[in-house]
């Protein structure tokens, strides 16, 4: 048993695995980290009982103080610092933890510990003052707001702690304990009384969660990236997460915090800079994704600090990937013995392989073109068509059947049906969160965003070809390119093993008594289809091949798709199955 | 105020949009809509085409025209224009929040969220939630200076609620009510009230 601190706290020590329901998420990844033999910075956890006893009574469990007091005693004999006192200061992480994770509840409070006399104790190991002044306003900053519930501005960084209280209380916040013990005490309460948030409590009804769960609350010690220079920070894919290669892939920050990878103050360096410097370190953390990737099944993504010469892992996750990477990683591990055909089939999405397969400049074609316009790239795709910079015509021409790109300063909600219509949307003002951007991507529609002043709308008249994947407009239509499904061994590969499971028929072509929607009225709107296809066993056109339209053949009773690409169709279908199973 | 105007503000936020739609964003009955957009087409002022109006040149300067009469008061009125200073620091937290919906950082380049990362997208439906209750009592003072904006609050309300109930078109798809939709529609409503330009 991960040892118990009392009634209702235990130490993670990583001796055995305790229940996931008493523990929350969070508390049982750690668990599982350390029985892995991995290393981790040492927590404790307040478990789900002690919330369920709080929201009953009202009252904080009695003698919970006393235990939280025994876990800050462990997490100082473990990490070797002292809570709140002199010497290296220990600081702490608390997080709310349920079993299930869901929406409303307490964020994270960092750095808690940090008082006067910590900051001062955390500049003198550091040997960075800025670092420890600006660690305590962070601090009170979050506690502020998460804790206290204030609505504060933003605390001046230049002002000293004694100016942040006195915002923080005149916003009409109470008084930020002084004592970190009392700080803590409140932190877990305000992780109970989370748990009852509106919207915690929204989804709850929604998914059917009782009510009666309640929360863990972990508390971990932190771990300082930047204490000297045998110190750092960074992130590691077990394999590359945009090519998909079998390659470890990621950044360290020598002598930083997380936030400074956040932040972009700081370029990262490659990996290897960490291997160059501290050979066994890097080797440590190679070993570990390698063990945390067996374990887990999944390509995984893990946040570490290296903390005066000893690593430590802060969290793994399967990795987020580019639709290259979705491939390979799935049809690598089948392969490679560590995941079955069907588990690789539902790791990768229709969506993923559309993007693939999407059409592209033909290569070599930019290199020989004029780039008239440059801008950030805010949605991929290619739009060959000719500028037109009113909304209204761009429409009218676009839907009498011209290849039309909509050049704006800015676009507007006025904008949108023009833009529905067009090849591409390009504006001069305005970056990757611009209304522009964010409708087209929402529309699938090519977009380059900010390119300047005068610099789009002049183009009025003109024929371009717009990039979106590297936010360039070149004049004249330069060739475009579709990858075929067939060229490549690891589409081909999920092609066949998604055939063997599919619950209907893809066909590239032929089916000449197929129903085609592309030539019958409503054929483009899912929410007909049901009506459309009703009685029909083999189908084409319109919006079939669409994830929408393969649930509503599915459902329709449809036993033949004609489609091509044929994979997006064969997955679609797979994952409405596994929808309804 | 006059009916005219608003009938006229709302094809201007709603574009190609029915007189039901109309009436429903402006707050207006469906018949006094659609008898106000009947004569302002008679008139020339708005145009309609398969069921939808839009505002033709003369329309729009009409309109362009009118806001300042009609909302001189409310330009004056300090709690109002604060309350929306606060709702532009808060769109801008809005803003990237959906575009971190959207979008996926993967190993510092961006790629489409094809939604099938579902703890990436729990974690930034939160945020959603916690932008929209920040932006909540901000909402409640603008109502107190315009009460026809109550009709965003519903609308927010319900496509949020939607899209936590796993229905992830609901928070920015471009063809339906989504959160994003809305969002907007209450922006550009706002910059017209206040006459203040877009900046992006």
């Amino acid at each position: 048993m991960a040892f118990e601190l009392g009634p209702h706290t235990l130490a993670i020590d990583g001796s055995a695995l305790p229940d996931k329901q008493l523990i929350g998420g969070k508390a049982w990844s750690i668990a599982r980290m350390r029985a892995l033999g991995l290393s981790v910075p040492p927590a404790f956890v307040v478990t789900a009982r002690a919330c369920t006893g709080f929201l009953e009574s009202g009252a904080m469990p009695d003698g919970l103080a006393d235990e939280l007091a025994r876990g800050i005693a462990w997490l100082e004999e473990a990490s070797d610092c002292r809570f709140g006192g002199s010497g290296r200061p220990l600081l702490v992480s608390v997080r709310s933890g349920a079993a299930i994770s869901m929406p409303g509840m307490m964020d994270t409070v960092l750095n808690l510990g940090i008082t006067d006399a910590t900051e001062a104790a955390l500049a003198g190991a550091t040997g960075d003052a800025r670092f420890a002044r600006d660690t305590h306003r962070r601090f009170l900053d979050l506690y502020a707001r998460i804790v206290l519930k204030a609505v504060i501005p933003d605390l001046d960084e230049h002002a000293t702690p004694a100016d942040w209280r006195k915002v923080i209380e005149d916003a009409g916040g109470a008084p930020v304990p002084t004592d970190p013990r009392a700080q803590l005490l409140a932190a877990v309460q305000a992780v109970f009384e989370s748990w009852n948030s509106r919207r915690a409590r929204r989804y709850r009804q929604h998914h059917g969660i009782p009510d009666t769960l309640g929360t863990a609350v972990t508390v971990q010690a932190m771990v300082f990236g930047n204490l000297d220079e045998q110190s750092g920070t960074g992130v590691l894919f077990s394999r590359n997460p945009l090519t998909g290669e079998r390659a470890p892939y990621g950044e360290y920050l020598a002598r930083a915090q997380g936030e400074d990878v956040v932040s972009g103050r700081y370029t990262p360096l490659p990996l290897s800079a960490l291997g160059a410097q501290m050979p066994a370190v890097h080797a440590e953390l190679l070993t570990a994704a390698a063990t945390l990737e067996r374990e887990n099944g999944d390509v995984q993504d893990i946040e570490f600090t290296v903390q005066a010469g000893k690593l430590f892992l802060l969290q793994t996750r399967s990795a987020k990937r580019a639709p290259a990477a979705a491939v390979r990683f799935a049809v690598d591990m089948v392969n490679e013995g560590s995941i079955d055909e069907a588990t690789a089939l539902s790791r990768v999405t229709a969506e993923q392989v559309r993007t693939l397969l999407s059409p592209r400049l033909a290569e070599g074609a930019a290199a020989a073109a004029d780039c008239v316009a440059k801008g950030e790239a805010a949605c991929q795709g290619v739009g060959v068509g000719i500028v037109v910079t009113n909304t209204d015509e761009a429409e009218r021409r676009a839907l009498a059947g011209e290849a039309i790109v909509l050049a704006r300063a800015t676009t507007s909600p006025d904008d949108v049906h023009g833009m529905i219509a067009c090849r591409a949307v390009v504006t001069e003002q305005g970056g990757a969160t611009s209304h522009a951007a964010v409708v087209s991507r929402a529309l699938g529609v090519a977009c380059v965003v900010g390119c300047g002043d005068g610099s789009v709308t002049a183009l009025e008249g003109r024929l371009v070809t717009v990039d979106g994947a590297s936010g360039c407009l070149y004049a004249g239509a330069l060739p475009v390119v579709a990858p075929d499904e067939n060229a490549e061994p690891s589409l081909a590969a999920l092609t066949r093993w998604a055939e063997a499971r599919a619950p209907l028929t893809v066909l590239a072509d032929g089916g000449p008594d197929a129903l085609d929607l592309t030539s019958v009225d409503g054929g483009e709107d899912i929410e007909r289809l049901p009506a459309l296809i009703a009685g029909h066993g083999c189908v084409r056109g319109g919006a079939i091949a669409s994830d929408g339209g393969v649930r509503a053949a599915l459902a329709a009773g449809v036993r033949v798709i004609v489609a091509s690409p044929r994979l997006p169709v064969l997955l679609a279908a797979l994952e409405a199955t596994r929808e309804q199973a | 105020m006059n009916d005219m105007h608003l009938a006229l503000h709302g094809v201007a936020i709603k574009k190609h949009a029915a007189a039901t739609v109309v009436a429903g964003a402006v707050g207006l009955s469906e018949a006094r809509a659609d008898s106000l957009l009947k004569e302002a087409a008679t008139g020339g002022r708005v145009v309609e085409a398969q069921g939808g109006y839009v505002l033709s040149p003369a329309g729009r300067m009409i309109l362009d025209n009118q806001y300042s009469r009609f909302y001189g008061e409310l330009r004056a009125d300090q709690a109002f224009v604060a309350a929306y200073d606060r709702f532009e620091r808060v769109n801008v937290e809005l803003k990237q929040v959906i575009t971190d919906w959207q979008t996926l950082d993967v190993g510092g380049q961006k790629v489409r969220n094809d939604h099938s990362n579902k703890d990436y997208d729990a974690g930034v439906l939160d945020r959603l939630g916690e932008v929209h209750e920040r932006f909540e009592p901000i909402l409640a003072q603008l109502i107190r200076g315009l009460p026809r904006l109550a009709v965003y609050r519903h609308k927010l309300e319900s496509a949020l609620e939607e899209a936590e109930r796993g229905q992830v078109q609901w928070v920015s798809d471009a063809k339906i009510e989504s959160y994003h939709t809305v969002w907007f529609e209450m922006h550009e409503d706002l910059l017209r009230v206040l006459g203040r330009a877009r900046e992006e």
